[in-house]
């Protein structure tokens, strides 16, 4: 809980120093205050977790290890910002706050123990996000990133509450014991309205997580929003999505799992499918990241698919090997962006030639995106495939397995150009922070391929 | 030594780092001397574990070995160890890997002193040679998957390697993806095996397969799947296409990866996993009918190729075809021999094309060539020698291995044999059609090739000559006891096949019989040789030019089958006309027109801006509501 606290007062604090002008301050104090939240964490962690607060949050190992794993990403991309934010406005101050501001949401939504909290929890995360969207404001796409996701995420917003209330209405509680107390207790009389709710939650969360079909925001938002908030985006929230979407469904509604894991399969495969089809074709690096982080989002369903003891760890590892290399991805286009203007594959031609360790950590993102052996993006999808196959869901691995192969296709674009279309070229400067965080993104996506015990036994 | 079993591997991982990370600091000299001397050294610290085998096989023990190094995969039920597996079978391969590996690394460092990429390609060549070993010494289908991506990862970049070319690069492409369709197959055979068995461990996998029962149709699924992975890496029907093309690669790599070593990972895969086969008679019959089907088809299409490496590169599919055979009619005994037979003799012809090309400024067209014996004497010796290995002349070591094979396919069916002794005749005939037209007659070339003919230099001509020792000494490794022989390969052997021998029986073939076969065989090749000898050697015939008109057959081999044109007819194209149609249909009619958001055309203007608030994002909102409306309508349903 202190946590949460140090994350709100933080984000307050550097509002503050936003008003007395102490720009060179805000970066530090932001990533020392964001330091001191992972150690509370840690002092928290093997102690026996009760429900806080009339049984609001509850920071379980899964809700402990989730947040840290937010909380490094963001400062991860808070790294990044140095000289990013500067460029697109005065106030600088206001986009670090929002920044914390929307992971104090995040870490509500994977800790929550009653509805209540998780809708307060996404609203804080996204409406600090619709502003960060439309953060260059007079830059069109940007504007319009924000208004539509603003217009989408107030409608997904509906569905959340409509199904809270339903759930509320069926089960006469918030709280999650009190929900699957109903849940276990009534086995043959669950109310009809019980099973409408699960529906209607599924839309909104598929939503935050960008899966099919209500994944049409995700490649326009991502695409027109400043890229370092699209990191924000494609890493802290769909982490904090999926951990709250399990969280919820692992608590309450594995009993009637026969009833919505229909849904959620069907929406998996397409999830899939329309994510790897679409990121095929794109001419953009930036859009087919965009499309290619829907097809994760189908990936990552597959734990809630094959929901039990082991979703959480394998969400874990997934969701870390996929973050980590989306940083290296989107990142590594900020600084290709700046040196070409240009976001096409086309940009990256020769790269490797003049920027040899930033081409090796790209390859080395792709190659962990794609689920090649020895990166952790193979252990990811190798644990989520299995934990699928022991559901005896063969037909999904197989088609997981043909979208895997698309998925090679298009990342290896990106290595192809790097490597093997030759240009005469500039080299890219890269700064001191940056190399910081793509030196410890690439080297985190190997050592968990090669030994990645160290985070799957976690929760 | 067993205990090393790590460093056999992890020696080739640091030599690509050391070499991949200093390539702009270390000179030429240290980065060959560093990339040679770790694959030497993992060649001695294989020696020496092979002797441990050895021993321990003498004794009359299984000699298995397993070594783990870590748990790499534990969540759950699903438990995957990063250990390694010794045994006999996998102690043969890490010699050949790492023995020939060596021999060519060494011969690199001639064939590629000009290269500015010097370094990187001996990065590259040591990053294959890890793969490689760690696909050998896997202990379970996933550590050996690992090898098998890598190897296939390798492969691609090495044939790319000269990636200015452009159609070099498209080559490496098409490597790729028929690698990747077979490693698709790999990947779901893996989750199946798992599925099925509860692990991934050879020693927990093969003692649950043998105790099924004969035709199961899980293990029908698994094999075919196997199988299908094997077409791929081993470059079979229908998958075989890509070899012939992958020769756009630098020669050595031609021969380490496209002859010795990766492509013969589908037969190492299939061998291991015998007992699995086995029980799947089926399948075997599958891997019998296509693997003679492409022996003979890609000699044929041999015959009339001009291009001193693809005339190779399809002898090397015909003689993975010729293993497949083996493998199918359960002679995996001889499959395997074969396999260590034709990584000498391939790899030494390999290497000598490679030294003729170098001799000749980097001519690849025979036509072009013709009596380099005076000029390169020692290619020339070495070349013939290999040549004779592998036309099946007795007493040369592809003799033994094709006959042996060969023999099994004849006491499982008269009609693979006479195939078999078709496919050997056409080999003869191509191998010494080659050895003709480069090395007799009169020199066809310009007169500036002709004053730059030159002996390779040693590190080149070394290689050459032991490769050829080897090629001619390698058939006494399993002298059959028709002749007298010990047998000494099957023997050391037997623990690995032991489940499926155990299921097939022992195999019996009279004397004579075999005598009348191995006759055949041999008498065969010779006339074959002497035909062709005569045709271009002593006549001195040309083939024809490239667009001269031919007879039907002819032309068929000429232009191998047109196979790739009908890929590109059956896949290729409508797979493109798919994507463009997605790609104007799906994605610019239906996501970025209906719903178009971004698009710098709307966003210009504020009319532009007004019709995306009222068209785009109501028509998402009208798609999420649709969905959403539907997910309830199933919950009724289904509820």
């Amino acid at each position: 809980m202190s946590a949460i606290i140090t994350l709100s007062l933080l984000a307050i604090l550097v509002l503050y120093l936003g008003l007395f002008k102490a720009r060179r301050a805000l970066l530090p104090v932001s990533l020392l205050g964001l330091v001191a939240t992972v150690v509370l964490y840690g002092v928290q962690w093997g102690k026996t977790a009760e429900p806080l607060y009339s049984g609001m949050v509850l920071f379980d190992h899964f809700a402990v290890v989730f947040s840290v794993v937010c909380v490094i990403l963001t400062i991860l991309v808070l790294l990044l910002s140095k000289d990013y934010f500067d460029k697109s406005s005065p106030h600088v101050a206001e986009y670090y706050a929002l920044l914390l501001f929307s992971l104090t949401g995040a870490v509500l939504v994977v800790s929550f123990h009653n509805l209540a909290m998780l809708f307060i929890g996404i609203e804080i995360m996204s409406v600090a996000l619709y502003i960060l969207a439309g953060i260059r404001k007079k830059d069109f796409a940007s504007n319009e990133a924000a208004l539509k996701y603003f217009l989408m995420g107030a409608y997904s917003t509906g569905f959340l509450l409509f199904g809270i209330a339903l759930l509320y209405g069926a089960s006469g509680s918030f709280d999650l014991a009190a929900i699957k107390e109903y849940v276990v207790s009534n086995p043959q009389g669950i109310s009809p309205l019980f099973y409408a709710g699960i529906l209607l939650l599924i839309v909104s969360l598929a939503f935050k997580l960008g899966a099919a079909p209500f994944h049409f925001w995700t490649p326009d938002v991502y695409d027109g929003s400043p890229i370092l908030i699209t990191i924000f985006m494609a890493t802290v929230v769909k982490t904090a999505a999926i951990a709250g979407f399990l969280r919820l469904f692992y608590f309450c509604f594995i009993p009637l799992q026969d009833f919505w894991v229909p849904v959620l399969l069907v929406m998996t495969i397409i999830t899939l499918f329309v994510g790897n089809l679409t990121a095929i074709v794109q001419q953009s690096v930036k859009r087919m990241l965009a499309y290619s982080s829907i097809s994760h989002a189908g990936y990552l369903l597959f734990a809630i698919v094959a929901i039990g003891a082991t979703s959480a760890n394998s969400v874990l590892f997934y969701v870390t090997a996929y973050s980590l290399s989306t940083i290296i991805g989107f990142g590594s286009l900020i600084l290709v962006k700046r040196a070409t203007g240009s976001e096409h594959f086309e940009a990256f031609n020769g790269l490797a030639k003049k920027n040899p360790y930033l081409s090796l950590a790209i390859a080395i993102a792709m190659l962990s995106l794609a689920g090649i052996p020895l990166t952790a993006g193979f252990v990811g999808k190798f644990m989520m495939f299995s934990g699928v196959l022991a559901d005896y869901q063969v037909l999904l691995v197989v088609l997981a397995v043909i979208n895997a192969a698309m998925g090679i296709f298009y990342y290896f674009r990106v290595i192809v150009a790097m490597y093997f279309k030759p240009l005469d070229r500039d080299a890219i400067v890269v700064s001191g922070p940056y190399r910081v965080v793509f030196f410890l993104a690439a080297l985190i996506t190997l050592l968990l391929g090669v030994y990645p015990a160290w985070l799957t036994g976690l929760i | 030594m067993i205990d090393l079993i790590w460093l056999i591997p992890l020696l080739p991982l640091v030599g690509f780092l050391l070499n991949g990370l200093g390539r702009n600091v270390l000179s030429k000299p240290l980065v060959g001397l560093l990339g040679s001397g770790v694959v030497l050294a993992s060649f001695l610290l294989s020696c020496g574990v092979f002797a441990e085998v050895y021993t321990a096989r003498q004794a009359g023990e299984p000699a298995v070995f397993i070594q783990s190094v870590f748990e790499w995969i534990a969540a759950g039920s699903l438990e995957v160890s990063l250990s390694f597996l010794v045994d006999p079978l996998s102690a043969i391969m890490l010699l050949i890997v790492t023995g020939i590996g060596f021999l060519i690394h060494v011969y690199s460092i001639g064939y590629m002193k000009h290269d500015a990429g010097f370094a990187k390609f001996f990065a590259f060549l040591n990053l294959f040679v890890f793969f490689m070993l760690v696909l050998v010494l896997g202990s379970n289908y996933a550590v050996m998957f690992i090898g098998w991506e890598g190897v296939g990862l390798c492969s691609y970049l090495l044939i790319g390697f000269w990636f200015k070319n452009k159609e070099f690069a498209s080559a490496g492409k098409k490597a790729f993806v028929m690698n990747r369709i077979g490693d698709l197959s790999f990947l779901i055979a893996v989750f199946l095996i798992f599925n099925t068995f509860g692990t991934l461990e050879f020693t927990g996998v093969f003692p649950q397969a043998a105790g099924m029962a004969m035709g199961d149709t899980t293990l029908l699924l698994v094999t075919l799947l196997l199988f299908v992975a094997a077409t791929g890496k081993s470059a079979q029907i229908p998958l075989f296409t890509w070899l012939p093309d992958a020769m756009a690669g630098p020669t050595p790599v031609s021969a380490l990866i496209h002859a010795a070593t990766m492509v013969t990972a589908g037969i190492y895969m299939i061998a291991r996993s015998n007992i699995l086969f086995t029980l799947s008679p089926v399948t075997l019959q599958i891997v019998a009918a296509i693997g003679i089907c492409t022996a003979l088809l890609a000699a044929a299409i041999a015959i009339t190729q001009n291009d001193i490496k693809k005339v190779l590169a399809y002898s090397t599919v015909s003689q993975l075809g010729y293993m497949f055979l083996g493998l199918g009619v359960g002679a995996f005994t001889g499959a395997f021999f074969h396999v260590i037979t034709h990584a000498f003799f391939k790899a030494l012809l390999f290497l000598g094309a490679g030294s003729v090309i170098h001799a000749m400024g980097d001519e690849q067209d025979m036509r072009h060539m013709g009596g380099l014996k005076k000029h390169l004497p020692i290619t020339y010796v070495t070349m013939l020698v290999a040549t004779i290995a592998i036309a099946g002349i007795p007493p040369l070591s592809g003799f033994f291995s094709k006959d042996e094979i060969l023999a099994h396919a004849f006491s499982a069916n008269k009609l693979l044999w006479v195939l078999g002794f078709v496919g050997a005749l056409f080999t003869a005939f191509y191998m010494f059609r080659l050895l003709s037209l480069t090395f007799f007659g009169k020199f066809r070339g310009t007169t500036e090739q002709a004053d730059h003919l030159h002996e390779s230099p040693a590190s080149m001509t070394v290689p050459l000559i032991i490769l050829a020792v080897l090629s001619a000494v390698g058939g006494l490794l399993n002298v059959p006891s028709a002749l007298g022989g010990g047998q000494a390969l099957a023997n050391f052997l037997s623990p690995v096949f032991a489940d499926s021998a155990a299921v097939t029986g022992p195999f019996h073939l009279d004397h004579s019989t075999e005598y009348v076969l191995m006759a055949v065989s041999a008498v065969g090749a010779i006339v074959m040789a002497v035909v062709a000898y005569r045709q271009y050697a002593v006549k001195g015939t040309v083939p024809k030019a490239d667009d001269a008109p031919r007879g039907v057959l002819a032309k068929l081999s000429y232009h191998k089958f047109y196979v790739d044109e009908l890929y590109d007819t059956l896949v290729v194209r409508p797979l493109n006309a798919l994507s463009v149609f997605f790609y104007r249909i799906v994605d610019r009619a239906g996501i970025d027109g209906l719903v178009n958001g971004l698009g710098k055309r709307v966003g210009e203007s504020a009319q532009g801006i007004r019709l995306l608030q009222n068209g785009n994002v109501g028509s998402y909102i009208f798609m999420m509501v649709i969905a959403a409306v539907l997910i309830l309508a199933f919950g009724v349903f289904n509820g």
